[in-house]
Order: C-alpha cells, then structure tokens, then sequence
C-alpha cells in the first residue's frame, strides 16, 4: 500500500487520513437532524453541554429530565461542561440555557463535529497507537502500520461517533489504555484507566468480568506477599480515582443523599428489557416466543441477569486459571506481563461484553461497540488467512449492517456503504474468498448474501402494513446468529488461549494441547469447562463438532 | 476450483497480473492490478462521503441543464431564459446532459422540471454527484493507458494516480460541482493517441472536446502546429495532401455533428452568443492568479502610494472606486494604463507564437506536451476574464511533463502548489475547507515525495542553489498563507465588509508569483532544450 521510501510518512498519512475520513462522514446528518420536538442524541450531547455550562453540579442531574436529562457518569458531564465553555468562548448563542434547544446552525454543527475529533484524537487514537506498539512490539512494522489502519478506520464506531453522533471513543480509548497499562505491567495506572472509561459511559461494565478477574489472577500471581500489595494497591487507587470523579456529588460538596441522583440516572431498571430492534438473544428469540406475555418484567430481569453470568463465566475462570497455569509452570515469578496472558485478556474482554451485549437487559443497538473493541484489536494482528481474521471482519461488519436501522433513519445510507467499501478494501477482506476454517459447513458469503438480500427487499417492497417492522426484525434474525457464533468462538479461544499459556512449559496440562496438531477444544476432562458447556446448551447449539 | 479442466480455462494469466477476458473486445478490458483497484475504490468511497459537501451555483447551473435538455425541443435550447444560468456550453455537452436527463427522469421527475429552480433534494444530490463520479472514470480509464507502454511504467503510475486523485478535481468537481474530471480524460486520451503516433485519433478527439466546453480553444494552436506538421507534412517538409484532407474531413464532421442541427435551424448566431458573451471585465469576481493580478496588486500599491505621498502620476477616479470596491466586477486601474480585450489578445497570441515557432522545428511528442501546456499557460497567464478554475488547463498536461527532468519536476511542484490553493477560495465554507487542505496535503505528500527521491539532482552552480532555496522559501510560505487567510475572516466578523477582500487577494497574488514563476521556467526549459 505504501510505496519504497516512504517509510517515514506512514504513520503521518495514516493519521491524516483518519482525520479526513472522520471529517468527510461529519458533513452529513445526524441523529435526531430536523427532528422536533425531541431531536436525536446530537441534541442531547449539545443540551448537556449547555446544563453543564449554565446550571450548578447539584443541578445537573435533576434539571428537566424529560428533555434528554443527563444520565452518564460524570466524567461524561465534565467533558460536555468544557465542550460548552470552549464554545461559548467562540459564540454564546450555540449554548444558552433552554434558548439553544435544537439549534441547527452551520457553525455549531462544526463545533460540535470538532469536538468529537477532537477527543478522538487525544485520547483514543493514541491508546490505538500505543496498542500496535506494546502489543504487536515483536513485529514488524508492516503489520503493526496495517493494525493501526484496521483499528482507525474501523466502520461501526466511525459511523456510530461521525454519522450518529456520540463520544464512545472516548470510553472505547480510556479502555484502550487500561489494556495498555496491563499489557505493559503498569496494573494500578491501568486501574485508574479503566475507571475513567467507566465514569465516562457506565456500558464499559460489560468489560467489567474480565479486568476484574484479570487482576485478581494476577494477584494471585505474584503469591501472598506481593500479590496482597498489588491487591491493596489496585483497591486504593480504584477508590480513590472514583472518589475523585464523583467528588462533586460527596460531602462536603454536597449532601451524601445528592450521590444518589447521578446513580438513579445511571442505571435505569424501569424500561422493558429491550426498546427498539437489537441484534441480540432477547429481541432475535422474541420473534416465536413472546417473553413479555410469558414472564414478568422481574423474571425477566432475574434471567437475564443469570444468562448473562452464565455467558461470561468463561471470562471470569479463565484469566484466574490462566495465571494459575502460569505460576505454577515457571520457578519465579516475572514482575511484567508474560505475553501469552495478552490474548487471554483480550478473549476475556470480548466474552464478557458480547454476553452482556446478548443476554442482558436494556441494551442498545450502539453497545455492540463494545464487544467490536477487543474483537477487533485481536484482528488488527492477526493473519489474513486466520479464523480470528475471517470472523473478526465477518463480525465488524454484520454489526454495521446492524446499526443499520439507525443509519437510514439519521440519513445516514451512502456513508454505510462508502465506509464498509473503504474499510473492507483498506484491510484487503474478500467477502468471498475465505471459509470459516472453524465451522466448515458455514461460509460468510451466506450472510453477505443475506445482508444483501435484505438492503434489496427493503429497497423494492414495502414492509406490509401486517408488520411495519419486518426489516429491522430481518436485520436482527441475520446478525444475532453471527453475533451468537462470535461469542461461542470467544469460548473457544479462550480456553485454547488459556492452554497455550500452560503450554510454555512440560507440567500436567501442556500435554493435552498439542496430541494430533490440532488444539484440544472443549477437554472435557478439566473440571470448569462444564460450566462452558453448560453455556453452550443453555443457546442451544453447543454441538462439539460445530466447534472444531 | 479443481475439477474438470476444459482445454479454454487451461491458459491463465500470471497471478501478479491481471487475467484478461478474452472475450471482450479489447477497449474495454478491465486490466486492473490490486492496488489500482485500491485507489479506485478509496477515491469513490471518498467521493461520496463528500456528497452531502457544499455545491456552488454550478450544481443548480447543470441541473437546470439537464431541466433544459429534457423538457424542451433542441430548437429551444439556447433560447431558454427560465433560469438565469442558461445553457452556455457547446452542443456536446447538451447533448451529454440530455443524455443524463433520461435515467434523471425515472429517479425523481422534479430534477427535470423546468421551473423548479434551485431544486436541491438528496435525490438530485445523490445523482449529479454519482454522474461525476461515473464519467470520471473516463480519467482513470485513459490514465491507465498511460502507463501501459510507457517508458517507465513505476513513474507514470505516480503520475496516473496523481492526475486521477487531484486536489483540483475534488475541490471543482466533487465540492464545487463540475464536470471537468471526464472532459480532461477526453483530453489525456487524444495526448495519449498523439503519444502511440495515432495523430488523425487525436485530432479527431480535441474537436470532440472542443464541442464539449470551448475553453479548451486555449489549447487549440499548439494542437494545429503539431497535427499540420507532423501528420499533414513529411518530414522534409511537403506537404502531404491526403491526410491533410482526411484530417481536416475529420474534424470538419465532428464538429457538423456538434453545430449541424444549429446550422439547419440558423441559430449559430445566437449559439455563439452564448457560447462568448463579452461583456465581462479583465478579471473574475475572485483574481485568477495570473499577470493580470500582479498587475492590479501593483496598481492598488501605487494607488496607495500616489494618496500618501503624491506624485506626478495622474489618478483615473473610476479606477480608486474600482479598487474600493476590492474585487467586484469590471476592473479599472486608477494609476497604470488600462488593459482592454486587444491587448491581452494580442499578448497571448504573441507569447503562444514563441513556443509553437519551437513546436514546429522539432515537432516530438515531448516538444508538443510541452508546447500544448504552455499553450494553455500562456492563455491563463494573459487571457481576459480568466476564471481561477481554468489553471487545471495548466496542471493537468503540466503533470505529464513533471518526470523528464528534475528542473520539470521543480516547476510541476511551484506550479501544482500555487494552482491548488489558488483554487481554495471556491470553498469558503470551513467544513470544507478542512477536507481541500488535508486532502491537498496527502495528494502533495504521495505526489512529490516519491517522485522527489527518483528525480533529484544535485545543484551543480551557485545561482541553482540559492534558486532552490528561494523556491522552498517560496513553497513553505504557503504553511502561512493558507492558514492565515482561512483564519483571517473570523477575527474581522462584525467589523464591516471593507477588509474581506484581503484574504483573497493575498492568496490570488501570493499564488500568482508561483505561477508567474513556474511560467518562466518551463518556457525557459522549452526553449532551450
């Protein structure tokens, strides 16, 4: 792609041309555009900017909540709060309290534009560079250049942050960087990281499982003494960093009860367990059984709650089990990050978002961003020719024909076509060339087939008046099977990335690995994998050949 | 794809390069390699992520073509006045647009409504845009040709994609709205004919583009020297009457086919009328950056000078209004003598005669590229009411001559620098100004940077060096220039309309000493080679 002799400009163009791609998708619509009277979540974003602005920290979440009141953490507050002072400086009008709702100007939609790119580029592409050169350090710099491109210009949170308009990348970077820090054995910066991801949009506790685990496994690690002070060290400064986010909302700056507002519109438990179409087990399963005739809202929550758990069991055994393995495989323990725990990580991560994504309650189409992160940081180095590869750009790209619904209703149609063309090209993916070398019955082209099937039928007919929402249900009953089949081969690979881990050395589980040249997926004979299994009959679809 | 073998499939095509149907006739073999089709595919996603960009009036101009074409009989063409933007484009060109009218028609009936004007809906968006998208092709198709069977293949495929993903396409294009991406393939291809020795083709498809859009008249001397000496005479010098008449049937057609149905209905008259409305002053709303805009940049200088200090210069009063006014309309100078339509004619007439007396001496493929750009040069330089858009006609055959020296390579640089952020100003809006910078800045990078490292030579005497220096000089001035005029308007907002002009003439005059500059050196190197 890059011509001899242009080493040094790589990086330089790759980064220019992320910030023309971001900046080209930003001249279209957004969510809620022309819309009154409620707008979209563009009108949102800008009206917390102007509470922020104009109202004191008690205020910000009692203020009017029926129009679009604040309900992400503070830190989310605290950006929009210097979002709006920034551009109160440059023109008032764009912020005046109640008077600016629904404001449509040129120069506030560029404002506000630039302010996405502007945090995108200070805090998530960074993480992403770092990540190609922590994580990808022993490679070269081809593929960590190409990992940088597969990350940067990754369609689904380009279009869902651009196009849509939202500040996920900001969660998406602060997570970014907690893996970094964990990578790089800076545990209790990574801690810090990871809190701040999470007081910026509560969804980063579908990550929640893994690092949780991750860290209590490497306490474990390091054995009682130096485990206990990591343990005491990571407790402290996660309090801490949380103390200080919602410093504001604490005594003495306010009364212990104000804690309980942000809380209350963090975490609302009184909605229906999904709202509009998502591509998950719930709203795909709805389709022949109707959950909310059968169960109350509370059963419901129960269950999901506990399938939900049961999803992302694997996550939470495995990063304990894996430095277990570690420990006792090698004599002394190495204060750094072995890099056979990277992967286990990763997988953690994508096994605890995508179950959260699939089987718990409320979740939003947008939320699919989650699981894509880790899943598309294990693709951004993987070889082409590589089930991780295959499925990951599968899976990237059923879930922009996910969001799809939302896309055509922003007026968002023809930047959903350029950027999966520009994205799929720039990574070198023929959606017809390669099986899945996991499952051989199953070829991707089927769901390209599908996908297009759909955008064709939705183009010539029109829904039948019987069921006005037969196409976004048609978009959930294609990608939920692809998003179930990427948390199934989470399960998989972390198990198998659990055992390359024990495989480092010649003790008990090393062995079984490697018997006939092929991973031993699903042993049967270690005595947590039943939980997996379990997993795998609750869906249904837990046939062991399915998984080889 | 195992299986039976059948005896046809047996012979491939090496894998590194791209297998060829063969049955398809050969102009229209897809001959693409991987990255080819990369940048194929990256300029069209990027092209239409720029569909919901600023348009200019121009989008509403052929719009209301493509209404003219449609709703009314030819005979009525170039009568019609419903909108202000009638049709001033030969006849080609409406032909072109009725011929985009039809599918129009089917996708939304509105687009072709004679009276909806100003009609901007997604749908007559999404179209006009996707035609400029498709008949750009035309570009990428004839630059390909270029590197097939060119001496070096590696620079030309530099070149190729450069011409194919200019700056000045996106921005007049893309952004503004224009239709010059497919016209200027019609033109690369008769070069090209010209270049594989098939002179009575390329002819034949300069008539046709004149037929298209009239500007490219700029072009037509150096097309006249080259294609009377070269095919028309032989070498010794007779002439050869056979192919002077099959050459001059040709075009004599092309252009019957064009005007005929004008001709039968007796309206050249007022064709022409339309086609060459003089009425305008020396220079555009916005100076084009040529000799005429250094001249009236010094004629404001002196003005100021002569109200300061006095002196013995006589003031033309309409002249001091004229530069109050700062850009608008017919320019009249208040110190140095005024310029009339004679003059700049005479001029360029004058300079054109210089280089094509050096064509006609030795008339090579080389010499006629050369010739033909400062044909076109020299037509911008000096013309009457050159518009800013025009300095593609230098650009764009200026790229085909950037590999045949490092002295060539230097001048392409100046010149490709100046002439696109001389175009800027047409996008004033600042979401878009950010894309023409950044998207300038990659094409400038994946340009020069390459094609830097295969042509560099080092400055062998004194004067070359600090010639150089003085041209990066020139070259980083920019990094000041195009942020500062850009910026400059939002730290006057409110205080009055008196200073907007000063941005705009600050880029018209700083891009016009590039261009000024670049002139001379390829005239320079053209006559002394």
């Amino acid at each position: 792609m890059h011509r001899v002799g242009m080493k040094g400009w790589v990086v330089p163009s790759i980064i220019l041309a992320g910030i023309l791609t971001r900046w080209t998708i930003g001249m279209g619509s957004y969510s809620g555009y022309a819309s009154p009277p409620m707008f979209g979540d563009y009108e949102a974003q800008r009206h917390w900017m102007e509470i922020t602005l104009h109202l004191p920290i008690s205020e910000w979440y009692r203020y009017d909540l029926q129009y679009w009141g604040l309900d992400y953490p503070p830190l989310t507050a605290y950006v929009s709060w210097l979002c709006g002072a920034v551009g109160s400086l440059i023109e008032p009008s764009w912020f005046t309290l109640d008077e600016s709702r629904g404001i449509e100007t040129k120069g506030s939609k560029l404002f506000m534009r630039a302010t996405v790119l502007a945090f995108d580029y200070l805090i998530y592409v960074p993480a992403l560079w770092w990540f190609t050169r922590t994580c990808l350090a022993g490679r070269s710099k081809r593929t960590q250049n190409f990992a940088l491109v597969t990350l940067l210009f990754q369609p689904a949170l380009l279009l869902i942050d651009f196009g849509h308009f939202q500040y996920n990348s900001v969660m998406l970077g602060f997570a970014v960087l907690a893996i970094n820090c964990f990578f790089s054995g800076r545990d209790t910066l990574g801690a810090f990281f990871y809190v701040c991801s999470l007081c910026f949009k509560q969804m980063a506790l579908y990550y929640a499982p893994a690092v949780g685990m991750y860290l209590i496994g490497k306490c474990i690690y390091l054995g009682p003494s130096e485990g206990t002070k990591l343990l005491i060290r990571l407790s402290l400064v996660t309090s801490l960093s949380f103390l200080l986010l919602f410093l504001p909302f604490l005594p003495p700056f306010a009364s212990l009860s104000s804690i309980l507002d942000p809380i209350t519109r963090i975490f609302p438990f009184n909605r229906g367990i999904f709202e509009d179409k998502v591509a998950n087990f719930w709203c795909a399963s709805n389709v022949v059984f109707k959950w909310r005739l059968w169960a109350s809202r509370d059963t419901l929550v129960r269950l999901s709650a506990l399938l939900t758990v049961l999803g992302f069991l694997g996550a939470a055994i495995a990063p304990v089990k894996a430095w277990l393995r570690l420990r006792s495989s090698l004599s002394d323990t190495i204060s750094g990050t072995p890099s056979v725990m990277q992967p286990v990580l990763l997988y953690a991560l994508l096994n605890s978002s995508l179950s959260f994504f699939l089987f718990s309650f409320q979740v939003h189409e947008k939320t699919i961003l989650l699981p894509l992160l880790p899943l598309s940081l294990l693709l951004s180095g993987a070889a082409a020719d590589s089930t991780t590869f295959s499925l990951g750009v599968l899976c990237n790209n059923i879930a922009v024909f996910s969001i799809w619904p939302l896309l055509k209703r922003d007026g968002l149609v023809v930047q959903y076509f350029a950027l999966l063309v520009l994205w799929n090209r720039m990574i070198g993916y023929n959606p017809l060339q390669r099986p899945l070398a996991m499952v051989r019955m199953f070829h991707p082209s089927i769901v390209y087939v599908a996908c297009f099937a759909v955008h064709i039928a939705e183009l010539v007919i029109p829904p039948p008046s019987r069921y006005p929402d037969i196409y976004p249900v048609l978009n959930v009953l294609v990608s939920t099977p692809v998003f179930g089949l990427t948390w199934l081969w989470s399960i998989k690979s972390i198990i198998e990335a659990r055992w390359a881990v024990g495989g480092l050395s010649v003790s008990t589980g090393g062995a079984n690995l490697q018997h006939d040249g092929t991973p031993a997926v699903l042993t049967p004979a270690t005595e947590d994998d039943g939980t997996e299994l379990s997993a795998l009959s609750l869906k249904g679809m837990g046939h062991h050949r399915c998984l080889r | 794809m195992s299986g039976v073998d059948f005896p046809l499939e047996v012979k491939r095509g090496k894998p590194d390069r791209p297998t060829v149907n063969r049955f398809r006739p050969s102009w229209l073999k897809v001959e693409l390699t991987p990255s080819e089709w990369d940048i194929l595919a990256f300029s069209i996603a990027f092209k239409i992520l720029l569909f919901p960009a600023y348009h200019s009036t121009d989008f509403e101009v052929h719009r209301n073509w493509l209404a003219i074409t449609y709703s009314l009989p030819v005979s009525k063409w170039y009568y019609d006045n419903t909108s202000e933007w009638t049709l001033d484009y030969p006849p080609f060109f409406a032909y072109f647009e009725k011929l985009m009218s039809i599918p129009a028609c089917i996708i939304d009936p509105k687009i072709v409504d004679l009276n909806n004007l100003d009609y901007d809906a997604w749908s007559v968006v999404v179209y006009q845009r996707t035609t400029v998208i498709l008949t750009e092709l035309l570009l990428g198709a004839v630059v390909l040709r270029f590197i097939r069977g060119a001496t070096e293949p590696s620079m030309q495929r530099l070149i190729s994609a450069s011409l194919f993903l200019h700056p000045g396409f996106i921005i007049v294009d893309h952004i503004h709205f224009q239709y010059n991406g497919f016209m200027y393939g019609i033109l690369l291809a008769s070069v090209l004919c010209a270049r594989n020795d098939n002179k009575l083709m390329s002819g034949l498809l300069f008539a046709v583009l004149l037929n298209f859009k009239h500007i490219y008249m700029y072009l037509a001397p150096a097309y006249f020297v080259y294609l009377l000496r070269t095919y028309c005479m032989s070498p010794t010098g007779s002439l050869l009457p056979t192919r002077f008449l099959s050459l001059a049937n040709t075009v004599v057609l092309v252009f019957l086919v064009s005007l005929g149905p004008f001709l039968y209905m007796g309206q050249i008259k007022q064709l022409l009328s339309r086609l060459f409305p003089f009425m305008r002053g020396l220079n555009h709303a916005y100076w084009a950056p040529n000799a005429w805009a250094l001249m009236t940049f010094l004629d404001r200088v002196l003005l100021q000078y002569v109200k300061h200090f006095g002196g013995r210069w006589t003031i033309n009063s309409s002249g001091i209004a004229s530069s109050s006014r700062g850009l608008v309309g017919d320019t009249v100078f208040a110190v140095l003598p005024n310029v009339r339509p004679i003059h700049t004619f005479t001029l360029t007439i004058a300079m054109q005669s210089i280089f094509l007396f050096k064509l006609w001496r030795s008339p090579t493929y080389k010499s006629f590229l050369t010739a033909l750009t400062l044909c076109g040069y020299t037509s911008f330089m000096f013309g009457w009411h050159v518009h800013e858009k025009a300095v593609l006609l230098v650009l764009v055959p200026l790229s085909l001559l950037a590999t045949e020296s490092y002295p060539h390579f230097r001048t392409f640089v100046i010149a490709s620098t100046a002439g696109i952020v001389s175009l800027f100003p047409l996008l004033f809006t600042p979401a878009e100004q950010v894309v023409e910078v950044i998207y300038s800045l990659m094409w400038a990078l994946f340009t020069f940077v390459p094609l830097h490292r295969r042509l560099y030579e080092f400055p062998r005497t004194l004067p070359t060096v600090i010639l150089n220096w003085l041209e990066l000089g020139y070259l980083i001035g920019f990094y000041v220039i195009t942020p500062a005029t850009m910026l400059f308007p939002s730290f006057i907002k409110g205080k009055g309309d008196e200073w907007t002009f000063l941005p705009l003439m600050t880029t018209s005059v700083y891009c016009s000493l590039g261009l000024v500059w670049a002139y001379i050196r390829l005239g320079y190197l053209y006559l002394t080679s």
